[in-house]
């Protein structure tokens, strides 16, 4: 039995050691996940948890062990996150888990839901808007249009895991105080499928471009920063320069982990590296959007 | 005659829920084959997409739907968006500018508009075509205080990308009642 420790605060950064932990992938043995004395988990914490799972699973691993938050309080923010009602089929769960259903706790705009084909992302659209126009006008102080604009980045997105990534995803959508990075309010979308990443997904198109030099890395930048798609079609790639777009208009950070490589476009509030390569390997594409509120720096 | 074609309805027809929202590129492309078949029986040149029911509409959606649609259409159909709001036209636009394609729209807000692919030269003949009717190279050009070449180059293209009508010489605006 591997044991991999949660850390206390699990986010696209600290599920780095989560990943580290479960090297060589895939794993020898039986995983279990210890998040007894985890506090608090982002979008992406979450997402990806399940993601780990899925993808231990789909490679043949026996399921893996989860151990939950003894904290109350954390066990009913993860329950209202909808994180157990899918942790359920994928984590052999230990401990004591909260039977109340998930319900919409006022910074959770989507809890956890599952993106198998384009009809849950018709559901993820039409779920989200109300909840968007309340928290991007009322607290991130966007423009009234950033509703549907948002909604248009969250359903590209999660396309991008049913067309590209060959497997099924998770999307979450919340908004918090980030205190620690940016001492602002924000909404963060994340979603993050096991499926063949990147690299693979492209290979076909523009492997044989890039030759020696093609890599994870590359490949992100490929789709991110030059809108490629495996598609010959000229209206492929458009979803990712999209977001991008928008993301510049809102001050906001995208980063994607694909393989061994994460790829980000950082606006001036983050000291994010651009592009990390040689990463420990995790499958398919996990993506994180920040949108901050519309507020001057604190000095 | 126009044959006006309902977006909100086919999108009721091709989901299994009931959703306002034009996204995803499956629900797009079978929207698209909805249209393409309305057109196929019909005789009208002119068919309007009314957008007007519709709420968001995404990128890969605007591909399948609109720019799809004006790669496939044959060259005597004109395609004409109505109803569209600001963020549609939006999406519209970009979509269309990346792959170097107009089409015409009536904005929810009024007026008229050309989405997609343009210059300065294009955007002032088309407004010109619309505001002043049929007319001819040399009436453009006095217009705009143009040479006769740059006003025929303008309008050809116009015509070239359906946005406008061309028959003899003469160029008029696509009926849009």
């Amino acid at each position: 039995m591997r044991v991999v420790t949660i850390p206390h605060y699990l986010d696209d950064r600290t599920f780095e050691s989560v990943i580290e932990a479960l090297q060589p992938w895939p794993p020898e043995g039986r995983v279990l996940f210890d998040a007894r004395a985890t506090k608090w988990a982002s979008p992406y914490g979450f997402a990806a948890l399940l993601t780990a799972a899925e993808a231990l699973r789909a490679g043949g691993a026996e399921i893996p062990r989860l151990a939950v938050p003894e904290s109350d309080d954390v066990r009913s923010y993860w329950a209202k996150a909808g994180f157990f009602v899918h942790a359920a089929e994928q984590f052999e769960l230990h401990g004591k888990v909260p039977r109340r259903p998930p319900d919409t706790a006022s910074d959770i705009l989507l809890p956890i839901t599952a993106v198998r084909g384009s009809e849950d992302v018709h559901d993820v659209v039409g779920r989200i808007q109300e909840q968007a126009a309340r928290i991007l006008t009322g607290e991130l102080h966007l423009e009234a249009r950033a509703t549907l604009r948002f909604s248009m980045t969250l359903s590209e997105a999660c396309q991008n895991v049913v067309e590209h990534a060959g497997s099924g995803g998770w999307v979450a959508v919340h908004a918090f105080t980030w205190r620690r990075r940016l001492g602002r309010r924000v909404a963060v979308i994340a979603v993050c499928d096991g499926g063949i990443g990147f690299r693979a997904s492209l290979e076909p198109s523009e492997g044989r471009k890039f030759g020696d030099r093609w890599s994870d890395g590359t490949a992100l930048e490929a789709a991110l920063i030059h809108a490629v798609s495996r598609f010959r079609d000229p209206g492929r790639g458009q979803g990712l320069a999209a977001i991008r777009k928008y993301l510049t208009t809102w001050n906001g950070k995208i980063s994607i982990r694909s393989g061994t490589a994460r790829l980000s476009v950082v606006p001036a509030w983050d000291d994010d590296e651009p592009l990390e390569t040689g990463q420990p390997f995790f499958p398919g594409a996990q993506v994180q959007i920040v949108i901050p509120a519309q507020e001057p720096l604190k000095e | 005659m126009i044959l006006t074609i309902r977006v909100d309805e086919l999108l009721q027809l091709t989901l299994s829920r009931p959703s306002r929202d034009l996204v995803t590129r499956p629900t797009g492309a079978a929207i698209r084959g909805s249209i393409e078949r309305a057109i196929a029986a019909t005789t009208c040149p002119t068919t309007l997409l009314d957008f007007e029911w519709v709420g968001l509409i995404d990128f890969s959606c605007a591909d399948e739907v609109v720019a799809k649609l004006l790669r496939v259409v044959d060259a005597g159909v004109y395609i004409v968006l109505r109803g569209v709001d600001e963020t549609q036209a939006e999406a519209i636009d970009d979509v269309l500018a990346r792959q170097g394609l107009a089409v015409t729209a009536l904005p929810r807000a009024g007026g008229l508009q050309m989405l997609g692919y343009t210059t300065p030269d294009l955007s002032l003949a088309f407004q010109m075509v619309h505001a002043a009717g049929s007319g001819d190279a040399t009436r453009l050009a006095g217009r705009l205080g143009w040479s006769l070449e740059r006003a025929a180059d303008a309008l050809q293209t116009l015509a070239m990308r359906r946005l406008i009508l061309a028959a003899g010489g003469t160029f008029a605006p696509l009926p849009l009642q």
